[in-house]
Parts: structure tokens; C-alpha cells; sequence
């Protein structure tokens, strides 16, 4: 196997990474559902794009520093959250979804009118400055953030509001703005992750953040299971590798797609983590765990057959 | 003033393809309280039934559309049964039936790719596409029979949920699984049952829309208008999803035809969302209590 | 369900594994382009065409390359029409299979973010219906890597503005496009402007989103205003479904298109309602340096060639001629040779600029449809 693909795929997984991160703690940790994720990335890959471009191409960018991209993508993705946040968080299940699809959507549309950006012509001549070095930074750097976040007093809430909201309203949390904290920085994963991606395609065009786009993350969340940071980075790497991995089979892979998504549904729908991280301590856990409830069984089988016997 | 009778022409026929659509979503989610986004795969399997049934066993029309809607009947109820109903028994929460919808959606699409292949299909001309000319209208011959046969479905199906011992069962179940099955009623019949239908209808709705437009694998993704139409009218509410779609449609319309057609899309959604910011359980919506 | 991934990623690594070992007198040759979607007919096509190619060079003993004779293999992978998969596909072929060229793929949004994979692996590109003029210059500057064997929008949005006000008489058109694809908002762009310039008027400008199939209301607007011609730069699907549409609502102007129409399923599914119509094209179908093209691959193949088969052929003429020109196997030395290169393809001449890696001077064929047949009308350069 050779090395620049691998990275590619490598990069390409890394990128996913950042917004599912994100998305991981909207639906994962705070029980948010959104189909609009995809939006974000946009925004990100769209502002990043045009502070980093040059000034001479077309079209034309600020010329700015990659940092200032990767800063001003997401702080844009983040306050355009707020206001969608601000009239969506509101919504009850399905109905927040839907929402959220209305947004991305939206944005998709707005992008594809707005000739400033290219339209639907897309903006080829992003500077292609998304290196492994800078992915991987980026990758640490929000897997350790959102691995201090759940462990705050600020995760904590979320993962209230999202076991039980009216319990946790009544404990005194304000969901509303927990749900908005958490949005808002899931968007910002998101935006930070589209500046990488427009950097490393070096050409975005609005039909790349579709409403598959956004599917594909959450499917990815659940894969990896809901309320596991390791679940999200494991995720990430396989699902954006799978379908590369399957490319000998051509025509099936989307198929095997399609059947491993419902597989996992089906029969293990925690995800490959749910709830359970890949840190010494988690596995600890996950093996005392493990051992608990293989005695409760053994303990039970041992009454019941004790009961028959009386 | 011609132009606006064309274009609220124009607009009832989408809104009536949105609405074959969105009823089945709306059956399903009052009974199950989730979207079903493998609905729009179903529909696309109806279309290519239906196509067969035409071109490859010659059959009458009337012979393949029943092929078709029953075709789409097992589908949906196969589809319940292995990517819904382990997860009811798990009671797992409403997002994993969602993901597991759209695996199935993803999987029914990309194997009818894989299998029948990727191009387009046109459906043999059955009835005489010359629209009706009324002065300058003009109103689609096949627009009225959908609209007729639509009707008639529809009403059966509103008929059977009101007359019959599984309709009164299906009613009571959208209040309340689980004080239904403490009553004594078989729920998973039920559920079945509403699967079916929703299949059943798929199928009408897959052969219409493959004999208007075309057959391809990703007719799926208009289904998205439809489920926002459902939602527009109240999700579970099957007078909703009707009138949610007529009105979609309609929007859509008179805004490519009066505003702008560039911004069709982008106002509709700015509609939807208005819609639910005002009134978040839709026009005709039943309240439920949130179940994420 | 882990024990199975872990499996399917298994045999998966072998089975890449065993496609890496070539022979040292195989030239490896990369196609990409859309095996599935919407545009599979004609990814199909030009994957199909290549392979014949390489099959009639291979049978004819190869091809002497600087002293050596060398057999032709082609790598052929789906990028599903996606831009983030063709450049997943493009690293493949560059690193993995180490392919010396590029043919393909069949639309700008995956040719160009191809580029820079191709100036870092030094292999060349050459693309086939991507007419797009950021393909092969951005910002003034040409991409070493990139070439291509069709003309490009500007060229074919004036060669249809031009025709329908010259030859058509049309002094009023309407345009209806797709606001979400980029090959036809190019078109459109062009279209408008050069139609303007002749002194004609825009009298309508509708689009719709990709993957709609109602198109009644922007088109009974456009009946409304009452044009001479209308412009429809999309592709075949859309094109038979808003003709009949059109035709429905009682439209009878001419309408117009370009290299999106030309398709067997145009005419199936658009009938009566295209009858009567125009629209640009890279070749002339009943022109005599084309049939024995058209021959060889309905032999073959059992059906007609789709235009896009057309150019693939032409691509792979061009690719052979710069192998031959560099004299060794090489990416550098082949996209080099490239450059000013002068052959004469199927499609028409085909001159390399150095500037701008484009055909110059190359023909647009105007084809009419009647009674269910492309009708050949001129060959027609815009000024």
C-alpha cells in the first residue's frame, strides 16, 4: 500500500473526525439530533476559504494566514449556531430535526447563489495548506478539549438534560442554554472541520455539503456510539475507510454500507463504544462491567434452576 | 390571471405527488413517533415494480399497479421487520430508528444500482399524455386520474381506520402503545398493519411518479419534500399530511412563479421553519410528549 | 459485527494487494469517472471505450515506446461523481497503482481539485468532457498537469448564443438552469452574455435545483414571456422531462442545448416534444471519420457508443501520441510531450495549446433532431 493514498484517506478520516467530534456532543452527550451539520461545514470551508485565498485569484481571498482561516471558520459556523439555536432549540424531537435540515439546506441554497464565492461553480484555488501535521494537531487538540468538557460540570448537565430533561430542569440546569452551549460548539467542530476540508480538496463547491453529508456524521456518531469520544474517533477512522477498503467491490460497497448501518442498529446499538471510553480506567470498567453481569446471570440461573428443584 | 390559474394548476399536481407521499410517512410515525426515512426507497421500489410489471410481464395496467402496491407491501413490512422491530423490543430511543431508516434507505437505493443498474427508465405510455385544454390551461390527463385514484385510496384508507376492529386498534395505538397492549390488543399486528399500508400506498405513490416524471434509483430524495410537507401539516395526522403538501406545493409554485425561482427551495424551508417556530406541531399535528 | 469488518478489511487488503504486481512491459494507465449515479451511461462508456482501445493496440503487439515495445493496461475506478471521491481515486491511481497518465473524468467538478495530487505525483490528466476553464487555468496561470480534448464553456455558451441569433433568427430567448450544477451555470452565464452582445434579449432567467422533475412553474412563466428560443443547458434527463413538460403547457419555441443532450434516452423518453430542436455538440455523428469507431464498438459492445465514447477515444489517441513523443514511460516527459502536440482525432483536430492546455480552434457540430434522429446541420466556430 502506498503511503501519499493512505495518508489521503488518513487526512480525509482526521477532517470527518473534527465535526463528528462535534456532533458527538450534540447527539451523544447532549441527545440533540441534527440533520444539518453538513451547513456548518460549509460556512467553515466557506469563510476559511476566503481568508486564506489569495487576493489575486478568482475568486479572490484575503491572503490571510491558515490560522486566522481555521479561527475565523469556525468562530463564523459558531455565531450563525447561536441564531438558529436561538429559534430551533425550542423544537421536540423530530420536529428539531427537521429543523435542522431546513437550515442546512438553506445554507447549501444560499451558497450556491452567491457568485462573491463562485455559486455553484465552486472555488477552485483554495491554497491547499491542510497538511497530516496540522489534521493531527487539530484532531488532538479537540478530542482533549471534549474529553475535559464531559468531565465538567458543563458535561455533566448536558448528559443530564439528555438522560432526562424535565429532571434536570427541576435540579436547577438550564437546559435551554446547556442545549445552546452545546450546539454552538458542535458547530464550531463542524465550521473547524470544513476549513480543513476546503484546504485539503483546494476547490469547495456547495453541492459537496448536502444533506448526505450530514447523515454520513451522524451515522458515524452512532456507529462509533452515542456518549464515547474514543466511539467518535474510531468511527471516524473506519466508516471514512470503509468505503475505500470496499472500492474493489465497486457497485456493492454503498450496499454493505447500507446493510453494516442497520447490522449495528440491530445488534449492537450501542455503537462500537456506546458509553464506554478507551482509556485505562474505561476499560477497567468495561471489563468489571462485563464480569458483574456475567455473575448476575450466573446468579440468577443458579435460583431459577434452584427454584425448579423445590 | 391565466398565468395564475396555470400556476395553482401547476401546484395542486406537485402537491398531490407530495401528498401520495407524505401519507405513508404520517401513518407511520403516528404509531411509531419517528420518521420513517426508508419510506422513500419503498416508493422507488414501487416505481421499478411497476415499470416491470409493464414492460417485462406485459401486463395490464391495472395488473402491474396492484403488483406494484403489494410488492411494496412485503418490502415495508420486511423492512419492519429487520431493521425496526428489534430495536422496539430493545425500546430503543427514536435516533436509532432513524439511523436505521436511512441504512435501509441507503441500502434499498444502491441495490436496486447494483442489480437494475443506474440509468433512467421510461414508462410506456398507458394513457394519453395530451393535456386537457381548457381556453389557455392546460391540466394533465394523468394529473386527474392521480388525483381521482389518490382520492379513492385515501378514503379507503380513512374508511378502514374508522370502521374496522385494526383501524380502531391503529387509532388507539397512536395515543398510546402501551395502554393499547395492556388492553389486550396485539401491537405488533398493528404495527404491521400500518407498515403495510404505508407500504401499499408507496407502491400508488411510486407508479404515479415513475409514469409522470421517470424511474431512477434516487427518487428517494424527493421523498424529503414530502416529509417536510408532513411536518408542515402536523406529523401523524393524515388530513395534515394532504393539506400540508397541497399547500408545499402550492408554495413552491406561486414563489418560482412570482418571486424568484433561484430562491424556490430556500423560501419554502424559511416557510417550514417559520411554521414551526409559530405553531411547532404543524397545522393539524397531535401533541405528543417527547419521547427522544 | 467487529469480527466481520475486521474480515471484510481483510480480503479487501489481499485482494489490493494482488492487483500490484505488474510486469515491467505493462504501462499502466488510470481512467476515473462515474460508474454509478445519475452519469453512469456515460462513465460506462468511456471506461468501455478505453478498454477497447487498449485491446486493438495490445493485439496489434503493443506500442514501441523508445526502443521497447509495451503493452496497455487500463485502472479504471468509480468516483461516484463526486469531487471528494475523485480525489480519493486520483491518489490511488498516482500512488498505489502508479499509473504514468490519467484519462478522464467527464465533468469539471472532479477534474479540478485533481490538480495538485497530479503535480505532486508529476502524472497527467486528460479529461474528456470536462469544459469547464478552470479545469486547466486558474488565475491566468496553466496547470502543468492538466489537459483536455473538448472545447470549453465560453466557447460553447457563444457557439449557442450565436447560432440562435444568426442562423435560428431568435431575438428574444429564455434560459431555464440548474442552479445547482456547475457545468450548467457555466453555460448559462455564457450563453446570456454572448446572446446580449449579438443584440438579442434575455426575457427570462428560471433555474431549479438539481434533482427536481417538475419544472412547470418557471416554464409557465417563461410561456408568459414569450421567447423565440429557450436555452436549456442541462443534462438528458432533465432535458427530456422539461421538454415534455414545456410541450404540455403549450410552448412551442425552439429550444436549445448543449453537450449535456446528446443521449439514446433523450429520444426515447422526449419523444415528439424534442423533435425540432438543437443543440451544440463535439462531433459530428454521421461524419465519416466516426464510423469506424462506431463500428468497432457496437461489435464489441452490442450497443451504440454515447458521445462521451467519442472523446475518450480521442483521449486515449492523444495519450498514445505523447507516450510515443516522450519516448519513456514517464508522467514528467508525457505531459511535457503534451504540450503543442498536434494529432488528428475522431472529434477533429486536436492542437494542444502550451498556454492553455485546450484545443484551440476546435469545431462545434450543431445537430437538429428530426424524427428521432441526430441530424447533423453545420460545424460552427464561434467568433
Amino acid at each position: 500500500m502506498d503511503w501519499t493514498y493512505i495518508q489521503g484517506i488518513l487526512m480525509l478520516a482526521g477532517i470527518n473526525m473534527i465535526a463528528v467530534l462535534g456532533l458527538s456532543l450534540l447527539t451523544g452527550f447532549t441527545g440533540l439530533f441534527s440533520f444539518g451539520h453538513a451547513g456548518f461545514m460549509a460556512i467553515g470551508a466557506y469563510v476559511g476559504a476566503w481568508i486564506s485565498a489569495s487576493p489575486t485569484s478568482t475568486p479572490a481571498g484575503l491572503g490571510l494566514p491558515f490560522v486566522l482561516a481555521i479561527v475565523g471558520g469556525g468562530v463564523a459556523a459558531g455565531a450563525v449556531s447561536y441564531f438558529i439555536g436561538r429559534i430551533s432549540l425550542n423544537l421536540k424531537g423530530d420536529y428539531f430535526c427537521i429543523a435542522t435540515l431546513g437550515f442546512g439546506e438553506a445554507i447549501r441554497l444560499i451558497f450556491n447563489n452567491v457568485n462573491r464565492f463562485g455559486g455553484a461553480r465552486g472555488w477552485p484555488g483554495v491554497p491547499g495548506k491542510s497538511t497530516f501535521l496540522a489534521i493531527l494537531v487539530a484532531d488532538v487538540v479537540a478530542v482533549l478539549f471534549l474529553a475535559n468538557l464531559v468531565k465538567s460540570r458543563h458535561g455533566r448537565n448536558m448528559i443530564a438534560v439528555r438522560e432526562e430533561e424535565l429532571a434536570a430542569q427541576i435540579a436547577g440546569i438550564d437546559v435551554f442554554r446547556y442545549k445552546m452551549l452545546s450546539l454552538i460548539i458542535s458547530a464550531v467542530y463542524a465550521g473547524v472541520a470544513g476549513v480543513f476540508f476546503a484546504h485539503y480538496m483546494t476547490f469547495i463547491q456547495p453541492k459537496m455539503f448536502s444533506l448526505t453529508k450530514s447523515t454520513e456524521l451522524t451515522i458515524i456518531v452512532i456507529f462509533g456510539g452515542l456518549g464515547s469520544i474514543s466511539g467518535s474517533v474510531l468511527g471516524a477512522l473506519v466508516l471514512t475507510a470503509l468505503p475505500e477498503i470496499l472500492r474493489t467491490f465497486e457497485m456493492w460497497r454503498l450496499v454493505f454500507y447500507g446493510a453494516a448501518v442497520i447490522l449495528i442498529m440491530v445488534s449492537r446499538p450501542k455503537g462500537l463504544m456506546g458509553g464506554m471510553e478507551l482509556t485505562p480506567s474505561g476499560i477497567r470498567k468495561m471489563v468489571a462491567e462485563r464480569n458483574a453481569l456475567r455473575e448476575a446471570k450466573a446468579r440468577l440461573l443458579a435460583e431459577a434452576q434452584g427454584g425448579e428443584e423445590e | 390571471m391565466v398565468q395564475f390559474l396555470q400556476q395553482l394548476i401547476n401546484g395542486l399536481s406537485i402537491g398531490s405527488v407530495y401528498a401520495l407521499m407524505a401519507v405513508g410517512y404520517s401513518l407511520v410515525y403516528s404509531i411509531m413517533n419517528f420518521s420513517n426515512f426508508a419510506h422513500g426507497g419503498v416508493i422507488m421500489l414501487g416505481a421499478y415494480f411497476g415499470f416491470f410489471g409493464l414492460t417485462l410481464l406485459k401486463l395490464p395496467f391495472a395488473l402491474a399497479f396492484l403488483l406494484a402496491s403489494i410488492g411494496t407491501f412485503f418490502v415495508a413490512i420486511l423492512v419492519e421487520r429487520i431493521a425496526y422491530k428489534p430495536l422496539r423490543e430493545r425500546r430503543a430511543p427514536f435516533l436509532y430508528f432513524i439511523i436505521s431508516a436511512m441504512g435501509a434507505s441507503i441500502l434499498l437505493e444502491n441495490l436496486v444500482i447494483a442489480t437494475i443498474g443506474p440509468t433512467f427508465r421510461t414508462y410506456p405510455e398507458v394513457f394519453s399524455k395530451a393535456p386537457i385544454e381548457l381556453g389557455p390551461l392546460a391540466i394533465g390527463r394523468l394529473d386527474l386520474i392521480i388525483f381521482v385514484i389518490s382520492a379513492v385510496s385515501l378514503t379507503l384508507l380513512i374508511l378502514f381506520i374508522d370502521k374496522t376492529k385494526l383501524g380502531k386498534a391503529i387509532q388507539a395505538a397512536s395515543y398510546n402503545v402501551k395502554a393499547c397492549a395492556l388492553m389486550g390488543v396485539n401491537t405488533d399486528r398493528v404495527i404491521l398493519t400500518v407498515f403495510g399500508l404505508g407500504g401499499f400506498l408507496a407502491g400508488i405513490a411510486g407508479v404515479f411518479f415513475g409514469m409522470k416524471y421517470t424511474v431512477y434509483p434516487q427518487i428517494g430524495n424527493i421523498t424529503t419534500k414530502s416529509f417536510i410537507a408532513a411536518v408542515f401539516g402536523g406529523l401523524g395526522s393524515l388530513p395534515g399530511a394532504v393539506l400540508g403538501s397541497i399547500i408545499l406545493g402550492i408554495i413552491e409554485t406561486f414563489v418560482a412563479g412570482y418571486l424568484s425561482s433561484q430562491f424556490r427551495d430556500l423560501i419554502a424551508f424559511v416557510i417550514l421553519i417559520a411554521v414551526l417556530v409559530v405553531r411547532p406541531t404543524g397545522i393539524m399535528g397531535k401533541v405528543t410528549e417527547d419521547k427522544a | 459485527m467487529k469480527k466481520l469488518l475486521f474480515a471484510a478489511l481483510a480480503v479487501a487488503l489481499v485482494l489490493a494487494g494482488c492487483g500490484g504486481g505488474g510486469k515491467s512491459d505493462v504501462i499502466k494507465v488510470g481512467w476515473l469517472g462515474a460508474l454509478t449515479g445519475d452519469q453512469a451511461v456515460w462513465g460506462e462508456n468511456e471506461l468501455n471505450t478505453v478498454k477497447m482501445l487498449f485491446e486493438e493496440y495490445n493485439a496489434a503487439g503493443g506500442i514501441e515506446v523508445g526502443g521497447r515495445k509495451y503493452t496497455l493496461e487500463v485502472i479504471g475506478y468509480d468516483n461516484k461523481g463526486d469531487p471528494q471521491e475523485s480525489v480519493n481515486v486520483t491518489k490511488r491511481l498516482t500512488g498505489q497503482d502508479k499509473v504514468v497518465a490519467i484519462i478522464g473524468p467527464n465533468s469539471s467538478g472532479n477534474a479540478i481539485p485533481m490538480a495538485p495530487i497530479l503535480e505532486k505525483a508529476k502524472v497527467p490528466d486528460i479529461a474528456t468532457v470536462a469544459t469547464n476553464p478552470k479545469v486547466t487555468v486558474q488565475d491566468g496561470k496553466v496547470k502543468p498537469y492538466n489537459f483536455r480534448v473538448c472545447f470549453i464553456d465560453p466557447y460553447q455558451g457563444a457557439v449557442a448564443a450565436g447560432f440562435a441569433y444568426d442562423r435560428l433568427n431568435a431575438r428574444t430567448a429564455a434560459v431555464l438552469y440548474d442552479v445547482g450544477d456547475d457545468y450548467s451555470q457555466g453555460l448559462r452565464e455564457f450563453f446570456k452574455v454572448n446572446f446580449e452582445k449579438k443584440g438579442g434579449t434575455i426575457v427570462a432567467d428560471e433555474s431549479f435545483n438539481s434533482g427536481d422533475v417538475d419544472f412547470r412553474p418557471q416554464l409557465s412563466k417563461i410561456k408568459a414571456s414569450n421567447p423565440d428560443v429557450i436555452f436549456m443547458p442541462y443534462f438528458f434527463k432533465e432535458v427530456a422531462l422539461s421538454a415534455n413538460q414545456a410541450r404540455d403547457l403549450g410552448i412551442k419555441a425552439t429550444l436549445l442545448g448543449g453537450d449535456g443532450w446528446p443521449s439514446d434516452q433523450l429520444i426515447s423518453m422526449g419523444g415528439k416534444a424534442v423533435e425540432g430542436s438543437y443543440f451544440v455538440n463535439h462531433l459530428d455523428y454521421a461524419d465519416p471519420a466516426v464510423q469506424d469507431f462506431k463500428t468497432r464498438y457496437k461489435a464489441k459492445y452490442g450497443k451504440e457508443t454515447e458521445l462521451n465514447g467519442f472523446l475518450a477515444h480521442d483521449a486515449v489517441l492523444l495519450f498514445v501520441e505523447g507516450l510515443k513523443k516522450a519516448g519513456k514511460a514517464n508522467g514528467e516527459a508525457i505531459a511535457k510531450a503534451l504540450e503543442g502536440i498536434d494529432v488528428q482525432g475522431i472529434t477533429g483536430r486536436i492542437h494542444i495549446s502550451p498556454e492553455t492546455h485546450n484545443p484551440e480552434g476546435k469545431d462545434a457540430a450543431i445537430e437538429k433532431i428530426v424524427d428521432g434522429q441526430y441530424v447533423f446541420q453545420e460545424k460552427y466556430a464561434a467568433q
